[in-house]
């Protein structure tokens, strides 16, 4: 087993570091990171929107009006509906950053490169009219929310590399004898944003010959589309989810690696749900799995489910060591932090613990799955609530106020306390016999 | 003396940070502490002497030490029994052998 595991680790570690370090992957994860506050407080207004007290919106229309509801949610066009843009730059930044060349320009060109290949045109359906009408000279905003961030990430990457190419390799526009540097020096400044255009505006008219029309057709079609359809569905949530334990099996931070790929998945899953929530908050959902769904209804206690372990720890272990390491654990366990646990137990490395540590997850990603897809349970409803929210509370809030989350995190403890009971009674055995052992050594 | 920790969020190093903070007075050091996730890291390693890296993020580690070379700083895992068992005094005592070295 121990050389089992240390082979594992020795495939593991280079996959974990090239997901970790490829230059693309993280400068889309740490651009995302710039989108999210706007997010969990685009979320906070949400929940405003739709608490679900009794006699709560007849009473916002009394004292704010019959409107109140259209304008507590202004704030949300500029969080949730601006997540494009956020991507745009902020992906386009960090990757400059890391190429070491003027992070905020490459921002800024990533964002014209964006909106240029988008159509300013909206469709418009006039009061009576049966038919849309097209306008022109208006950015869609519908493509500047998640529905535009793969093409936001896709853009951001090609504008930067162009633009770091050119500047990286310096490249010069000769001016004959006699011009003052300084003015063939500001020619130099113009040639990356010319380059950029030039090939993105190529990029635009191409789309436009072929059938998609323009490319935020083409990468729903091709990318985005069926990237989310596989992310949705039990077998992507599974897979996932095994994944992010065996890294943590191996002590390698699952979840950050995992939704480092994931992430920007999961993340339009959560907002087209949001969508449908804010337009109706009585209706079905879309998706069953979003970021919130492994964040509050899976990693209760932290990745692997350990609150209900950490409460087995406190009520029927014996070992001192044991016990301890509960009382130590409890309290960031609440909120879904639980190093103390994988390290501390360890589960890391330990064949016994490993065991119920990849089983409890997978189970409730199950059950999950099937409580919410059956409708048995409310499904997450875009708002982000921060994984460190503890549970009850946190499906109660990421179900957009619905008993039934709550409930399901409740059963979810309960399920992964049995899978973890046999392994921790016969883990805390052993302890018990070491403790037996050194106390009868001294 | 500035000890500067990070993880993937900042949250279970910052569990740590209490521990030793509360081991750093009783050794009677004028120490810094603080942890951060390690997406903010280049906005904090100028201020640290340093940087202490959680084991669930050492994929990392190789990145973090050649952005320490650069700052001139030291930069190693934490050790996982004493991250796990939350040992600010080990912990401590880790910092300022490197330090010392």
């Amino acid at each position: 087993m121990d050389r089992f595991i240390a082979a594992f680790e020795e495939k593991v570690m280079p996959v974990a570091g090239k997901i970790s370090e490829q230059k693309h992957l993280k400068a889309i994860r740490d651009g995302i990171i710039l989108a999210m506050p706007f997010i969990i407080v685009g979320s906070v207004f949400l929940i405003l929107g739709f608490l679900p007290i009794p006699g709560y919106n007849e009473f916002m229309a009394r004292t704010f009006g019959e409107k109140w509801l259209t304008k507590l949610l202004y704030p949300v066009g500029v969080t949730f509906d601006l997540m494009a843009v956020f991507v745009s730059v902020g992906v386009a930044y960090r990757l400059a950053e890391n190429y070491k060349v003027d992070a905020i320009s490459a921002g800024a060109i990533s964002l014209a490169s964006f909106l240029l290949v988008t159509p300013f045109k909206v469709m418009f359906t006039p009061e009576g009219a049966k038919q849309a009408v097209e306008v022109g000279g208006a950015i869609p905003a519908a493509l500047m929310g998640s529905k535009g961030m793969f093409v936001a990430m896709i853009m951001a990457i090609i504008s930067t590399e162009i633009y770091r190419k050119i500047i990286q390799k310096g490249i010069v526009i000769k001016m004959p004898a006699g011009v003052p540097p300084a003015v063939s020096k500001s020619f130099v400044a113009l040639i990356p944003t010319a380059a950029v255009i030039t090939v993105t505006w190529v990029i635009r008219l191409g789309f436009e010959m072929t059938s998609w029309g323009d490319m935020h057709n083409f990468i729903t079609k091709v990318l985005s589309g069926p990237l989310s359809i596989l992310g949705a569905s039990l077998f992507g949530a599974v897979g996932s989810e095994l994944l992010v334990q065996l890294f943590w099996s191996v002590g390698l931070h699952g979840a950050n690696l995992v939704s480092g790929v994931m992430g920007p998945i999961w993340l339009q899953l959560m907002d087209q749900n949001r969508a449908v929530f804010q337009a109706n908050p009585g209706a079905q959902l879309p998706n069953v799995v979003t970021q919130q769904f492994f964040d509050n209804f899976i990693h209760i206690g932290g990745s692997g489910a350990t609150l209900s372990l950490v409460v087995l720890l406190l009520t029927v272990a014996r070992s001192k060591q044991l016990k301890s390491l509960g009382r130590l654990s409890i309290g960031a366990g609440i909120f879904n932090i639980n190093e103390p646990i994988t390290f501390g137990m360890p589960i890391v490395l330990n064949p016994i613990m490993i065991i119920p540590f990849v089983l409890s997850p997978i189970a409730i990603v199950i059950i999950s799955y099937i409580a919410m897809s059956t409708g048995l349970v409310a499904r997450p409803a875009g708002i982000a609530v921060p994984w460190t929210t503890p549970p009850v509370i946190s499906g109660y809030l990421a179900t957009g106020g619905k008993i039934s989350g709550a409930v399901l995190q409740i059963v979810n403890f309960f399920v992964t306390m049995a899978i973890y009971y046999p392994f921790v009674k016969m883990w805390d055995k052993k302890k018990v016999e070491e403790e037996k052992m050194s106390e009868e050594a001294a | 003396m500035n000890i500067l920790l990070c993880c993937a969020a900042g949250m279970s190093t910052s569990l740590l940070v209490q521990k030793m903070e509360a081991e750093a007075k009783n050794m009677g050091l004028d120490a810094k502490i603080w942890a951060v996730s390690v997406d903010e890291i280049r906005n904090h390693i100028d201020k640290a002497d340093v940087l202490l890296v959680g084991p669930q993020i050492r994929y990392k580690l190789a990145s973090l030490k050649e952005l320490g070379k650069e700052k001139g700083i030291p930069v190693e895992m934490i050790n996982t029994v004493d991250y796990g068992t939350l040992n600010g005094k080990n912990v401590v005592n880790f910092a300022l052998k490197l330090l010392n070295k």
